[in-house]
């Protein structure tokens, strides 16, 4: 199974894609997603990264909005330019907005801040297809009060996606190549926290297929799922 | 105290932890071991900590980054690695470790895993964008200041 790990490079984080690439290829990762939100794109040359350092470079990003209908235009800028197009979450109306719009890949941190989940958004997810993120990153970089909250609440997001038949990706949501961890070391805290054996490593390749998916959908064969244009 | 006869001799694992800071950062030993201590303590309880036993045996830190040893109970390796992940900063420093791998004797591990500081450390002023800054470069990877606080690059940055 592939891995990948979606990442915020300068300037939202404090490492450059190319050290992101670097570190990651190290720790065994096949690929990268950059998912920097809207207003603070990087520039890199994902190709020319990719080939150096081994490893897939995915354009991606992560929609940050105060409300869905600003998202919806965000989602239309992006959609045809990126492979990937996260929402970033964390508020019950931008929850619901993200899984109820099959045009979104993925939804970002459900849980941060305000936000909640429940068993609709869980179906609504499932239905459209779009991935919900069980993000670690507080698992890994908080402590105390704000910790025993995030292990609850990736519990509890796990139980219903499991219930729903949602598809998820995991990601430790890194801000920089300090913050990247290996994908042995995410499995090793996925079994402490109680989740199957196989949560994390699908979590982590779901990434890999969903930027497979996309860029076979970018590509000038495909004309729908299912039916595309032959060579000859 | 007398030693223990040998089938009573706990069984040890070791791990050789990789670690990156940033060029600014100092890390020593004690501060590490501390920060393991606290980390198993938080995922795990009191009980799990005692029962993974981290100790760390071997250290070796240079500007940006180190490695060490770090000795396990046998058996208890996945949730060392658990442990591990969840050190994200030395004291006040932050950091990025690494499991590189797992060996039966301190030796082995040393041997197999240890591979040294970088060769040299450079200070020197880097392009990027459309300034100067000053920059620390190792190994194929650099560091540079901008506005008081480090940006971590690689020489495909600056070309």
């Amino acid at each position: 199974m592939t891995r990948y790990e979606a990442v915020h490079a300068d300037p939202d984080g404090d490492a450059t894609v190319a050290r992101l690439a670097l570190t990651a290829s190290e720790y065994g990762y096949d690929g990268i997603v950059v998912r920097n939100h809207g207003d603070a794109s990087p520039e890199y040359d994902g190709d020319r990264i990719g080939e150096k350092y081994g490893i897939d470079v995915v354009e991606g990003v992560e929609i940050r909005a105060d409300d869905p209908g600003r998202a919806s235009g965000f989602v239309g800028n992006h959609r045809d330019r990126r492979t990937i197009v996260a929402v970033h979450g964390g508020t019950v109306e931008m929850n619901r907005f993200a899984v109820e719009q099959p045009a979104v890949d993925v939804l970002a941190h459900p849980m941060v801040g305000d936000g909640d989940f429940n068993h609709v958004l869980a179906k609504a997810a499932a239905t459209n297809s779009v991935h919900v993120e069980l993000s670690l990153a507080r698992v890994l970089r908080a402590d105390g009060g704000e910790r025993v909250q995030a292990l609850r609440d990736l519990r509890k997001l796990r139980e219903l996606l499991d219930d729903a038949d949602a598809p998820f990706v995991v990601s430790a949501d890194p801000q920089s190549h300090l913050q990247l961890r290996a994908p042995r070391e995410l499995r090793a805290i996925g079994a402490v926290l109680g989740f199957d054996a196989d949560v994390i490593e699908t979590g982590l390749a779901a990434w890999g297929e969903l930027a497979e998916r996309n860029r076979e959908r970018a590509s000038d064969a495909f004309v729908e799922p299912g039916v595309w244009l032959d060579e000859e | 105290m007398k030693h223990l006869p040998k089938h009573l001799q706990p069984r040890w694992r070791y791990l050789a932890v990789r670690f990156e800071t940033w060029p600014d950062a100092t890390v020593d030993r004690g501060a590490f071991q501390r920060e393991l201590w606290y980390a198993a303590q938080n995922l795990l309880g009191d009980v799990g900590s005692a029962a993974v036993d981290l100790t760390v045996v071997r250290f070796d830190g240079w500007d940006g980054g180190g490695e060490a040893i770090v000795r396990v109970r046998r058996g208890e390796c996945e949730r060392a690695r658990a442990i591990v992940a969840c050190v994200d900063a030395i004291g006040s420093d932050p950091v990025g470790l690494r499991v590189a791998g797992t060996s039966g004797t301190v030796r082995a591990c040393e041997e197999k895993y240890m591979r040294g500081g970088p060769e040299r450390t450079e200070q020197r002023h880097v392009t990027v964008g459309d300034a100067e800054r000053p920059a620390v470069v190792r190994d194929g990877r650099l560091e540079y200041r901008m506005n008081d606080a480090f940006t971590a690059g690689t020489p495909l940055d600056i070309e």
